[in-house]
């Protein structure tokens, strides 16, 4: 694609790194912005930059947050003695949208995967260790996808918690079969999380 | 017992084929051609709606037509008895994702569409099952038990994506001098059970298939010899569990899974001997033809259904009193519909003209085909 300006050329590069832009859309997102009042696109920029700049992760559950401790840690409503173990944040906002959880989280960044070169010391693993033994927490809910590189993490957090007195629980494998857990519908999630096993059932039925 | 057959195919810019649709009896067809015509590459393409993948190259590219940017396979498959039918529709372009649709559904995962469709290919190049190295014959044996059980090929599946991650991480210890006891073992303990399922499995259906083995090699060969076919593998003399253990410290320093199921082997034997070093190209043809012909009864005997049964260009090389007691053989009541190509439309003639049978067949030159006795 040619274009008859460097600035327009350079917009769209930048619009083209984003997950499923094409140079098209790219094209037509920048031809957008163009034609806006000066001060709205100012806005939008200054809007991205100060979520980038100023985001934090949650000292305690990794998840993104305001301040340096998440609004659901700090809920006092909320029961501290179960954590949900996810992989990112989009878990997070899936398991909230069916208002049926009222524990914490633990948001690991991520599955073990060696062939793409992740490995537990690349995952929040070590402090999801610690916070168990430190604030005495009785169950923890695994919501890991079911994938091969799920399954293996959870083998392994589980492997690490063994002298631990903690219970560890699965969601069912059932529900999120084939898709991620972030496409599962609200009520099919809410109920898989209700009707939670044992993980040694889970290794059982898998 | 049902018949599968492929009732009608629909060729387009598959290898050296422009366009072709083809309607096939539900018994014998013949397809003749010289070398290069495009008589192996229709077999290939019956193939392909049955597995997914080509017979012989598994880069998409090559099984393009040159210059194309697409090829497709539409094929109507019928169940002879009930009528009914399946509908297979194979896509492949270039920078496209490959797509297999079955009465108009795409497979989200391939792997549920193998065993659907079964399907016997005999082909001049498997002499290699014989000669080379293990892979071949291990990749025949998880095809054809892939065919027999669906939980079979998930747990291979499973099983080579375990491996791979456990050798990343075998070599991850070795480069950044680190050793993780506890995340080693997490992935031993997912490949036991896994291996040993496979391992059973492979057990059980290579003692079936040896006594149909014996029973076609005698037929075919008029029972000179005695043949074998013996599973050899590192799970007989000591439990999975056992060797991860005891090879820790070689695969560290190999930095991959030295030893499991996915080293297996078969050995095939005449009188006692390797096949392999000492029978002769003839016993060794009959050999792989047996061997083929018995892989077809277990998947006939497991599933209650004759699968399609493709001989390519399998007459050079058996004499006449072998080609015979093949065809007798093929033409029973425990085969379903047949493809043999061969180069010499007379030698054919002459095979058929000794059978009741109505063959139908069809010239190929150039990737054109043509119906010769309709
Ligand atoms: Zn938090």
């Amino acid at each position: 694609m040619n274009f008859p300006s460097k600035l327009i050329e350079d917009a769209v590069n930048e619009f083209t790194k984003l997950p499923g832009i094409g140079k098209k859309t790219a094209l037509r997102l920048v031809l957008h912005l163009l034609k806006e009042e000066t001060k709205t696109v100012e806005m939008f920029g200054e809007t991205v930059i100060r979520m980038r700049q100023d985001i934090q992760f949650c000292q305690k559950c990794h998840n993104v947050s305001d301040h340096p401790v998440c609004s659901i840690c700090l809920d006092l409503s909320r029961d501290a003695s179960i954590l949900c173990v996810v992989e990112n944040m989009r878990d997070v906002i899936a398991i909230e949208n069916t208002h049926q959880y009222k524990g914490l989280y633990h948001v690991l960044g991520g599955v073990i995967s060696p062939i793409d070169g992740i490995g537990p010391d690349n995952l929040h693993v070590d402090s999801l260790v610690d916070r168990v033994k430190k604030d005495e927490v009785k169950e923890i809910i695994m919501a890991l996808n079911p994938t091969m590189e799920g399954d293996t993490t959870i083998f392994y957090i589980s492997k690490r918690l063994r002298d631990q007195s903690v219970r560890i629980t699965s969601i069912a494998r059932g529900i999120a079969f084939g898709g991620e857990l972030e496409y599962v519908d609200e009520l099919t999630l809410a109920r898989s999380i209700a009707t939670r096993l044992p993980y040694e059932n889970y290794l059982m039925n898998h | 017992m049902q018949t599968v057959y492929l009732k009608e195919l629909h060729i387009a810019n598959f290898k050296n084929y422009v366009q072709s649709k083809i309607t096939f009896g539900e018994k014998l067809n013949l397809t003749v051609g010289h070398n290069g015509a495009g008589k192996t590459n229709l077999l290939d393409a019956i193939y392909y709606l049955c597995f997914c993948k080509s017979y012989f190259s598994s880069n998409e590219l090559q099984n393009i037509r040159h210059e194309q940017n697409y090829f497709r396979l539409d094929g109507i498959f019928e169940m002879l008895q009930t009528k009914q039918t399946e509908n297979i529709v194979a896509k492949i372009a270039t920078h496209r994702k490959k797509s297999i649709i079955r009465n108009d559904i795409p497979y989200k995962r391939l792997s549920e569409h193998i065993g659907l469709l079964p399907l016997v290919f005999v082909a001049p190049d498997d002499m290699q099952l014989i000669k080379g190295s293990s892979e071949g014959r291990r990749k025949l044996i998880d095809g054809t038990l892939s065919q027999l059980d669906q939980s079979y090929l998930d747990a291979l599946i499973s099983y080579n994506k375990v491996i791979q991650q456990r050798n990343s991480l075998l070599k991850q210890f070795h480069e950044r001098r680190t050793f993780n006891a506890t995340l080693l073992e997490t992935y031993n303990q997912q490949l036991v059970p896994l291996g040993t399922q496979i391992h059973e499995n492979r057990i059980a259906q290579t003692a079936l298939l040896l006594p149909l083995l014996q029973e076609y090699y005698e037929r075919i060969s008029s029972g000179k010899e005695r043949v074998n076919c013996r599973y050899k593998s590192v799970l007989k003399q000591q439990s999975f569990a056992d060797l991860l253990q005891s090879n820790l410290y070689q695969d560290r320093s190999a930095q991959r899974t030295t030893e499991g199921i996915h080293r297996d082997d078969w050995v095939f034997e005449i009188n006692g001997y390797p096949l392999k070093k000492y029978g002769s190209q003839g016993q060794q043809k009959s050999f792989l033809i047996a061997l083929k012909l018995a892989i077809y009864q277990l998947i006939r005997q497991h599933k209650n259904i004759l699968p399609i049964l493709l001989l390519d260009d399998i007459f050079d090389k058996l004499d006449e009193l072998r080609t015979t007691q093949l065809i007798e053989t093929v033409m029973g009541e425990h085969f379903g519909q047949i493809f043999i190509s061969d180069t010499q439309l007379e030698r054919m003639r002459q095979i058929f003209d000794n059978f009741e049978v109505n063959p139908k067949i069809f010239k190929i030159e150039d990737g054109v085909v043509e119906w010769l006795n309709g």
